[in-house]
């Protein structure tokens, strides 16, 4: 069992990207030693990594980190520039759903092209026909042609058909995003199965849900390198807080700022931290968050209320919680100094979405601010199995049935 | 336990086929074809399927593909042979040049295909592997079938009305056919290796298939030619298997190409092989590099 499936040693690839693209002959005759009017692209450096047979391995990274430039390697669809790839056991030889699908023929005659492609012959295919298209529930379509097909018909059939190839390492690009939920579900059953089977699989894709469900390891890519190794959990968290630190969320996302109060004590900074105590703005669903609020006091103040309005990113007002009503009282302190006010969530009830935060600082409930910035502070959250509505109700399930 | 039972017979009553599926995976691995069978079946495949699409809309479908050479061998034989007289002097000129259109068709038609092959399957090399030289093969056998029915068709016909010269000499068509198709797939090999780098190969070619035609002796009799030039003519294969065909099908009275190069027969056939490695060697060198230059 411990066997290795794919053994990548120094695996480097060069990209060379031509700055004009004219590829005539004239221009090679005209220069003929112009290698120089090529741009280096060094898409994988110096890539390292054994993956042991039955592993399901996912790859992740931010877009043109790598990651599918490996995929193309290991599927023999791109040569390495320099290193070493040793695979044992048969790959599948594709990257993507549907390959050589051509809209003039009809389902059945794309099932026996595709499926050539994949690697299938006639003879197999035509025996597994009706498997196939039942379970793309395209029986009564099967002499269509499959250009009256909708996109999400396509795609069925598609992936009936690529789960018919019989690899011992499967690799497999942003299947995922393909498909509405009930067909995702499907592929979920189908990668499920795989699991048991002991087929190694390796995947990339941007749902880090998905990686931290069905992979045993995460390997994270930055720039043509590998960063992180390890169990998937801990690659994907990583990943999430290091996008937390690097794309500010974007100004789409940042709703304008009102501000106002009569300055006696002010905001300095806020910020969200995780359960490790690090600043983050994206945050998975169900994780521990503790808002952080920095002021410095400019007057005399002979009260302190810190209040908090959590906002979906339209405004609507989710919850407000604030220092009075949660039985914490504050000392001020004195002019000049500062001082932190925290609210932990032990776990975020929030689902997938933009939020803001509006934070006022007031002596007490109907007087006048000190300070009051309405609607700041954006943050993100992700649900990682991607529940559907605003927040999760934190319900338990429980069921009881007779048996007749 | 009546639970735990629940939740597979759900799954399976919502997608029938994953049960079923999953006793695919199972399969000995003696009944599974060899590599060979299923790079043989996606050839076929892929023929069968550019032959199809080829005549989908079109009322006529295969017709077509005997028409065209029909048409073009009545424009030649119009002009050159009734106009200008060109092969008054040859017996059976009218049978030589449909022979000769025949074939010719089959040359221009594969290499053009064949120089296509691999750009216009870009998108299926940038997502997927197989040994590249199926597709080019896939293509030139398309050409090739169509060929063959066409070939067999100007036999079929002419044979009875006494208007061929069949013999035992008429054995040599098998090894003259394969290496027309020989020559054909090397240069494709070649120039779909080219076109993916510089696309002016696309133009070249075309004006280079010209050239060809007018220098293969396919319009007029290669006795209409001064000896020197005829030998010159002779040592492009395609010119070769043109007179070598025609003299063992259509009329014994054109000479073979060995009686016109004499001494090196071997000539034409030595450029055969030499296409055919070139290119062979051309696309193993450079089809690793085809998905990131597409």
């Amino acid at each position: 069992m411990s066997e290795v499936a794919i053994g990548l040693s120094g695996l480097s690839k060069r990209f060379r990207i031509p700055l004009d693209r004219s590829t005539s002959l004239k221009y090679r005759v005209a220069h003929p030693r112009s290698s120089s009017r090529y741009r280096d692209l060094l898409a994988l450096k110096d890539v390292s990594f054994e993956v042991p047979e039955g592993q399901f391995l996912g790859i992740i990274g931010h877009n043109g980190s790598g990651k599918s430039t490996l995929l193309k390697i290991l599927a023999r669809i791109y040569a390495p520039t320099s290193g070493s790839v040793v695979i044992h056991g048969h790959v599948s030889p594709f990257l993507e759903l549907g390959v050589g699908f051509h809209s003039e023929l009809s389902a059945r005659e794309n099932v026996y092209l595709n499926g050539a492609v994949l690697g299938l012959t006639r003879r197999e295919l035509r025996t597994r026909l009706d498997e196939i298209v039942g379970f793309a529930e395209l029986d009564s379509f099967v002499d269509q042609k499959l250009k009256n097909f909708s996109s999400g018909m396509q795609v069925r059939l598609a992936f009936s058909i690529a789960i018919q190839v019989n690899a011992a390492i499967l690799l497999m690009d942003e299947v995922l995003a393909v498909g509405d939920a009930s067909f995702q579900e499907k592929c979920f059953e189908v990668f499920a199965r795989y699991k048991r089977e002991g087929r190694t699989v390796i995947l990339v894709t941007h749902d880090l849900g998905a990686v931290d469900r069905y992979c045993d390891r995460a390997i994270l890519f930055e720039r043509g390198e590998l960063v992180r190794d390890g169990a998937s959990g801990e690659v994907t968290g990583y990943y999430r807080q290091t996008v937390g630190h690097r794309s500010d969320l974007d100004g789409r996302e940042r709703a304008a700022v009102n501000r106002w109060g009569s300055g006696e004590a002010e905001i300095t900074d806020v910020t969200y931290l995780n359960d490790a105590g690090v600043p983050q703005k994206v945050f998975s669903s169900g994780s521990p968050m503790t808002v952080q609020i920095h002021y410095q006091v400019h007057g005399e103040l002979q009260r302190l209320v810190c209040g908090l309005a959590f906002h979906r990113s339209d405004g609507l007002n989710l919850a407000g919680p604030n220092t009075l009503s949660g039985r914490t009282p504050i000392t001020p302190p004195g002019i000049g100094s500062t001082g932190t006010v925290s609210y932990r969530i032990d776990a975020l009830p929030l689902l997938t979405g933009g939020y803001t935060l509006t934070v006022n600082l007031y002596p007490q409930f109907g007087e006048e601010s000190y300070d009051y910035v309405e609607q700041g502070f954006p943050f993100r959250v992700v649900d990682d199995i991607g529940r559907p509505g605003l927040v999760d109700l934190g319900g338990k399930w429980s069921a009881s049935q007779a048996s007749n | 336990m009546k639970a735990k039972e629940l939740i597979p017979r759900l799954v399976r009553r919502g997608a029938p086929a994953v049960a079923l599926v999953a006793g695919n995976v199972g399969r000995p691995a003696a009944e599974e074809p060899s590599t060979l069978d299923r790079q043989y079946n996606l050839v076929r495949e892929l023929a069968v399927t550019q032959f199809r699409l080829k005549y989908t809309g079109s009322v006529l479908g295969y017709v077509w593909s005997l028409a065209k050479p029909l048409m073009i061998f009545a424009i030649m034989y119009a002009v050159f042979s009734r106009l200008l007289r060109v092969g008054a002097g040859s017996p059976n000129f009218a049978l030589q040049l449909l022979v000769a259109v025949v074939m010719w068709q089959f040359f221009s038609e594969t290499t053009a295909v064949g120089l296509q092959s691999i750009v216009s399957n870009a998108n299926v090399i940038r997502k997927a592997y197989f040994p590249r030289a199926i597709l080019v093969i896939a293509a030139t056998m398309t050409a090739f079938m169509t060929f063959l029915i066409n070939f067999a068709l100007i036999l079929v016909v002419f044979i009875p009305l006494g208007r061929l010269e069949i013999g035992w000499q008429s054995l040599l068509l098998v090894p003259l056919i394969v290496e027309l198709y020989v020559v054909a797939l090397g240069l494709s090999l070649l120039l779909s290796t080219l076109y993916v780098f510089f696309r002016d190969v696309g133009y070249i070619w075309e004006i280079g298939t010209q050239i060809l035609f007018y220098g293969s002796a396919v319009v007029y009799p290669l006795g209409f030619v001064p000896s020197k030039i005829q030998r010159l003519i002779v040592v492009n294969p395609v010119a070769q298997i043109i007179e070598d065909v025609r003299h063992v099908v259509v009329t014994r009275q054109v000479p073979l190409s060995g009686a016109v190069l004499g001494g090196y027969w071997f000539a034409p056939l030595l450029v055969t092989l030499a296409a055919a490695l070139l290119g062979l060697w051309a696309f193993l060198r450079w089809s690793p590099q085809f998905a990131e230059n597409l």
